[in-house]
């Protein structure tokens, strides 16, 4: 297969168009059922990009993982769950660029920022003004703040780019128990919780005999959706098998943090190692909704960063080189309020900070104009103000890193510009 | 439909407040309402959706009394004996215990003692014992029961006023909160329902009011803020215990909106329902002071709502534009509470929910609006609301049959159903709903698990149920015990074996695709006992019972 890389743009069609468009006429797509793979080629061979989607549901505080710490008004408006001033101690943030300083527990993540291959963005988030965890959190994987009619994700549009050449039923695939918004829609995707569970369990003579009882009673009997995503199942048992996933074992001496979220990043190093033709992948952490007793550089929010950058920092050391072609993006649906509240937490607010972590990146940087915590410069009075939002930034990766140009399918209603991108790509 | 007897539902909602045994009795007048016959495709529509699906002999029933007079039945819950129930109810006995007994028993030891690996071992044990008791009384009453809509009502109010059991005190609580504030208003009045969930402590310490305070307040015994608010320690895995720095004891300091905020967008109006972010901090206001007694760790006192009046902001507030002036307490939260059950944002927005569940995942206009004319006409009556949906063209509409896919819950309780099946002594049962993603009560966030097929129809999902089908049919499910007989005998004549999975398994309503992929399976296997356990696992994890 031929994949241009010098005008990505101009020479990449979107094979589903046709089904795209009706989206804008209000019709819903899903309804056409999905496309049957058109050309089945495991793998995508060297050079072919991949993205890691983090959604750390619940509304991460980002003035807590990125402290603005030479802002007056954070240590003027926070008192019980600050985090110190660079060098006051052992728990103090770490500086990044004499403006912003890294959550101690977020250490993992110093190096890879110092060697440039994490950016962060700050400030960044969506223009619409819900403080409602699930509005937001559908606005951010939809694509589109502030219509709720939207009746694919931003991620799922991602996949049916270029749909024809490259399709495996690990594509597009979620780690967990169900398909996330943002992977919902007309293209194929899978949710698996377990690789090692995926399949039709029973003793081996039976289980092949079992597998196609089970493939024939979904094929024959259903259409649209629920017969593909059953024909995805199949065909992802199909090549699975035959990547043996129980025999994995981390890489360059990477130890996972113990937990889901150490687990579910494993298992995404070990799809992409497999080259099954993964490219979108998707992993959701939550337990950021710190309304209560917050904890500074110690403490409860501080416990979710230590597992949080510790399992990124392992993803990256297990996958050692192939880094070079992978971005993972991190996300949440909103920030926290400036001012702590009544019970040492912090209640919903408006913009937060971002992560953007791989090869391909442009690191060493808090990206995304800083616009101030004094209460005249704040949203409303009471936030964060959001400076990027967030379309700019996941436009910025979808252009440059997926290759894909036409942003306006991806964010529709929005007028997305390479000027207007936080520039954390090459 | 519109010609629904109207006193007798406002006769109703007069006395809801008082538990099943308080419902009114409620006629479903004969000539009032023109429901289908029952025949057996009808019937099955019935018990798919107010129902968790059909034993062998429910089908049956529904033909002979008629889909009116099984709705009469389930409608009057209190008047079905439940002997199936309640002997489900008493395996998990932990469940039955209060919050006070299971705090003494199963509260955190102290602090000095958790130094010793054994007394850590002990407590997470008796966590486990306790959420798995808790978890497995609810889903063997779904599967056991004879009040089956009152079991339903009860899964759909539970899931829409979610608590999450593993936040802090709620883990001795949540039994106490589907037992005392869900399940005895399931068929009642909404405004009791939400009067009730709002001051459960449940309620109180999942979404964080018990710690709202007016800014400035302080409570009268000063330096013992544990008297009217939880204690930080054993806020649960996600929540671990911390100390601020410096050490010193906490008073709360000001208001917590997640309360406020939740109650109108998911409890009462929708998101859309026109509140703003003031509307939100008001209602906090109102109900600062709402907050919770707990037992000192001696065993004496009780987990109890409590108004702490120096919590309270008694200032004017206004809320949606409703004046609630200066200098009142706990009964402008009582106000504010018939404020918002009152308003017709809260009606439809209910109603949608409903007919979502019981209708179609995206629920037609008719059907929706029939749901709100029945709940206005009646000042929220949830009894009135089913029967409108019941009654509704829609429900029974071509289109609507078979078009919703089973959520984890359904699944599991009508595929046990469907086999006779009974929970053992042991809570294991409840890992197949762990697998599906959907363990009972733990669900983290206040939206509750999702009631449409998108969140559930994925290739992970559609394997698992394949899995969970095949262990129940053979017999290898933990937890749980099936019997086969009571559908099949074991027979070498195998037309007559698929035709008796058809008509029990899939109510008769099995494709013929399905029932000839089922054939040729077994065609060739010399075991009749295999033949049979393949045929029912196939027919179980066949799309066609997925639908509902």
């Amino acid at each position: 297969m031929s994949r241009p890389s010098d005008h990505p743009l101009s020479r990449r069609v979107f094979v589903k168009a046709g089904a795209l468009s009706l989206v804008s006429l209000g019709f819903d797509p899903l309804f056409l059922g999905r496309a049957a793979y058109a050309q089945r080629v495991p793998g995508r061979g060297p050079g072919s990009k991949t993205l890691v989607c983090v959604f750390q549901r619940g509304a991460v505080d980002g003035l807590s993982m990125v402290v603005p710490y030479a802002d007056e008004w954070y240590y003027r408006e926070r008192s019980r769950i600050v985090v110190p001033r660079p060098g006051a101690g052992p728990d103090a943030g770490l500086d990044l660029d004499g403006r912003f300083a890294l959550h101690p527990r977020l250490a993992a993540l110093k190096p890879l920022y110092d060697a440039g291959h994490l950016a962060v963005v700050h400030a960044v988030g969506s223009p619409d003004s819900s403080r409602s965890h699930f509005d937001a959190q559908d606005f951010m994987e939809s694509g589109t703040p502030g219509v709720k009619s939207t009746p694919d994700g931003w991620l799922n549009r991602c996949l049916l780019h270029d749909q024809e050449h490259r399709d495996t039923p690990f594509r597009g695939v979620a780690m967990g128990p169900a398909l996330p918004k943002a992977l919902q829609g007309s293209a194929p995707a899978l949710a698996i919780a377990d690789l090692q569970a995926f399949g039709i369990r029973a003793p081996e003579p039976a289980r092949d005999r079992l597998t196609a009882a089970f493939e024939a009673l979904w094929a024959g009997a259903e259409t649209g959706v629920v017969a593909s995503t059953a024909a995805e199942s199949f065909e992802a048992i199909r090549q699975l098998k035959a990547a043996n996933p129980a025999q994995y074992r981390p890489d360059n001496g990477a130890a996972y943090p113990p937990g889901p979220f150490g687990h579910a990043l494993l298992q995404v190093a070990q799809l992409i190692k497999a080259d099954l033709g993964a490219e979108i992948l998707f992993v959701d952490v939550g337990g950021w909704d710190t309304h209560v007793n917050q904890g500074s550089g110690q403490g409860q929010l501080a416990g979710r960063l230590d597992d949080f950058g510790g399992s990124l920092a392992a993803f990256t050391q297990d996958l050692g080189e192939k880094m070079a072609d992978v971005v993972l993006l991190t996300m949440s649906e909103f920030g926290r309020t400036v001012k702590e509240n009544g019970n040492a937490g912090t209640d919903h607010g408006h913009a937060t900070c971002m992560f953007v972590l791989g090869g391909p990146v442009r690191g060493g940087r808090v990206a995304g104009r800083w616009p101030g915590l004094a209460p005249e410069q704040r949203y409303e009075q009471r936030d964060l103000e959001v400076t990027t939002d967030f379309r700019d930034l996941f436009g910025e990766v979808v252009a440059r890193h997926l290759g894909i140009g036409q942003l306006d399918v991806i964010f529709p209603g929005y007028d997305l510009q390479a000027g207007r991108f936080p520039g954390v790509l090459a | 439909m519109r010609k629904l007897c109207l006193p007798l539902l406002v006769a109703v909602a007069a006395c809801a407040r008082h538990g099943p045994a308080g419902l009114a009795p409620l006629a479903l007048p004969a000539d009032a309402m023109a429901f289908p016959p029952a025949d057996s495709a009808n019937a099955l529509h019935l018990l798919d959706r107010f129902a968790f699906g059909a034993r062998p002999d429910d089908i049956a029933h529904v033909q002979a009394v008629g889909i009116r007079g099984w709705l009469e039945e389930q409608l009057n819950p209190s008047r079905l004996k439940d002997t199936a129930g309640a002997d489900a109810l008493r395996q998990y006995r932990l469940a039955l215990r209060s919050p006070s007994d299971l705090y003494a028993d199963y509260g955190p030891p102290p602090p000095a003692a958790r130094a010793d690996s054994m007394v850590r071992r002990r407590e997470m044990e008796g966590n486990r014992a306790l959420a798995g008791d808790v978890m497995m009384s609810a889903l063997a009453r779904h599967i056991a029961s004879e009040r089956q809509l009152l079991e339903v009502m009860t899964d759909f109010w539970t899931n829409h006023f979610n608590v999450f059991m593993a936040k802090g005190a709620d883990r001795w609580l949540t039994a106490d909160f589907v037992e005392h504030a869900i399940r005895p208003y399931a068929l009642g009045r909404f405004e009791d329902l939400l009067v009730a969930t709002a001051e459960h402590p449940a309620m109180l310490i999942y979404l964080d009011n018990a710690q709202s305070v007016a800014p400035g307040s302080r409570p009268p015994a000063a330096g013992r803020p544990g008297f009217a608010m939880m204690p930080r320690r054993g806020f649960g895995p996600m929540f671990p215990s911390v100390r601020p720095a410096g050490g010193a004891a906490r008073a709360e300091s000001g208001i917590n909106e997640n309360y406020a905020r939740e109650l109108m967008e998911l409890h009462t109006l929708g998101v859309d329902g026109g509140y703003t972010q003031q509307d939100v901090i008001e209602v906090a206001r109102i109900l600062t002071g709402w907050g919770v007694t707990q037992p000192k760790r001696m065993g004496i006192g009780n987990f109890a709502f409590a108004f702490h009046a120096w919590a309270h902001d008694y200032g004017p507030k206004t809320v949606l534009g409703v004046d609630f002036p200066a200098g009142h307490g706990m009964d402008e939260g009582r106000r504010l509470l018939r404020l918002l059950a009152e308003n017709p944002a809260t009606a439809r927005h209910l109603s949608h929910q409903l007919c979502a569940r019981f209708v179609a995942d995206t629920p037609p206009d008719g059907c929706v609006d029939a749901a709100v004319a029945a709940w206005q006409r009646t000042d929220g009556d949830i009894r009135a609301v089913l029967v409108a949906i019941a009654a509704s063209p829609d429900f029974w509409a071509p289109e609507n049959r078979t078009a919703k896919f089973k959520a984890p819950l359904t699944f599991v309780a009508s595929a046990v159903r469907a086999l006779d099946g009974e929970p053992d002594t042991t809570t294991r049962l409840v890992r197949a709903l762990q697998q599906l993603g959907e363990p009972l009560f733990m669900h983290l966030t206040p939206d509750g698990y999702p009631d449409v097929a998108a969140d559930w129809l994925n290739s992970g999902a559609i394997l698992t149920r394949m899995n969970l089908a095949m262990a129940l049919a053979s017999g290898r499910l933990p937890g749980v015990v099936v019997n086969l007989d009571r559908l099949s005998p074991v027979t070498s004549d195998y037309d007559a074996l698929v035709r008796d999975v058809n008509a029990t398994v899939l109510g008769g309503q099995g494709s013929a695709h399905t029932l000839e992929v089922i054939r040729q399976q077994i065609a060739d296997m010399p075991n009749a006992a295999n033949a049979r356990a393949t045929a029912v696992g196939l027919a179980l994890g066949s799309p066609d019972f997925q639908r509902e």
